[in-house]
């Protein structure tokens, strides 16, 4: 199972730039960058802010996938 | 290639480490054989090491300073390539010190065969001074310091 995200369109959604959305978080535009190609998983911690951010539960922006 | 400032940052360090390793150490290699007292110019050349990184990272960082005007934030990101490229350095260090000790117990062993085949010519011959422990260490901390960079400068571009 690989865990997956959904970051990036409801980033787009939300009309946020990859930077606006590091600031909110408090991490840097590399690593929003990273996760949404799956080359990070962040923190539980980090997780939970963004998807506070983007007002979405957890569970719908990151998820396992076979 | 477009880099970030933490990568350049990581940049300045391995250039420094090879520039140091380039300059400096063929000095301490010439020097090996002799002991720390009669190593010719070594506080002239401690001086010398202490002013150049000294002005090498102030001007390399001001620069870098001057074109990334904005402050870069540091996460979790940044801890888990640290700790993954530290351990590694930490590890190299370990494992080379350990082939060092390795090699001062053979060189006593064979000391002492000498010594007991009367071979007394390259009994006398055997030395181990502090000019080669000193070189010895000054390379170790180079190249585990070269490896450690250029590993954290990978992860930087692929995680």
């Amino acid at each position: 199972m690989i865990l997956k995200n959904n970051l990036k369109e409801v980033r787009q959604k939300k009309g946020l730039t990859q930077e606006e959305l590091g600031t909110n978080v408090g991490v840097s535009r590399q690593t929003i960058i990273s996760i949404e190609r799956y080359r990070y998983k962040p923190t539980l911690e980090l997780a939970m802010k963004i998807a506070q951010n983007l007002n979405i539960k957890i569970e719908k922006l990151f998820y396992f996938s076979d | 290639m477009n880099l970030s400032k933490k990568e350049l940052s990581i940049l300045i360090e391995i250039i420094y480490s090879i520039v140091f390793a380039l300059i400096f150490l063929p000095y301490f290699y010439e020097n090996q054989e002799k002991t720390l007292i009669i190593m010719d110019g070594l506080i002239e050349k401690i001086i010398q090491i202490t002013i150049g990184s000294v002005i090498y990272f102030s001007v390399a960082y001001a620069i870098l300073e001057i074109a990334f005007k904005k402050k870069e934030a540091r996460d979790e990101r940044d801890d888990m390539i640290n700790s993954k490229s530290y351990k590694l350095g930490y590890l190299l260090y370990e494992f080379s010190l350990f082939i060092f000790i390795g090699y001062i117990c053979t060189k006593f062993q064979n000391k002492e065969l000498f010594n007991l085949t009367g071979n007394h010519e390259l009994y006398n011959n055997f030395q181990l001074t502090e000019g080669g422990i000193l070189f010895f260490i000054l390379v170790l901390l180079a190249f585990t310091s070269i490896i450690k960079s250029l590993y954290q400068f990978y992860l930087y571009r692929t995680v």
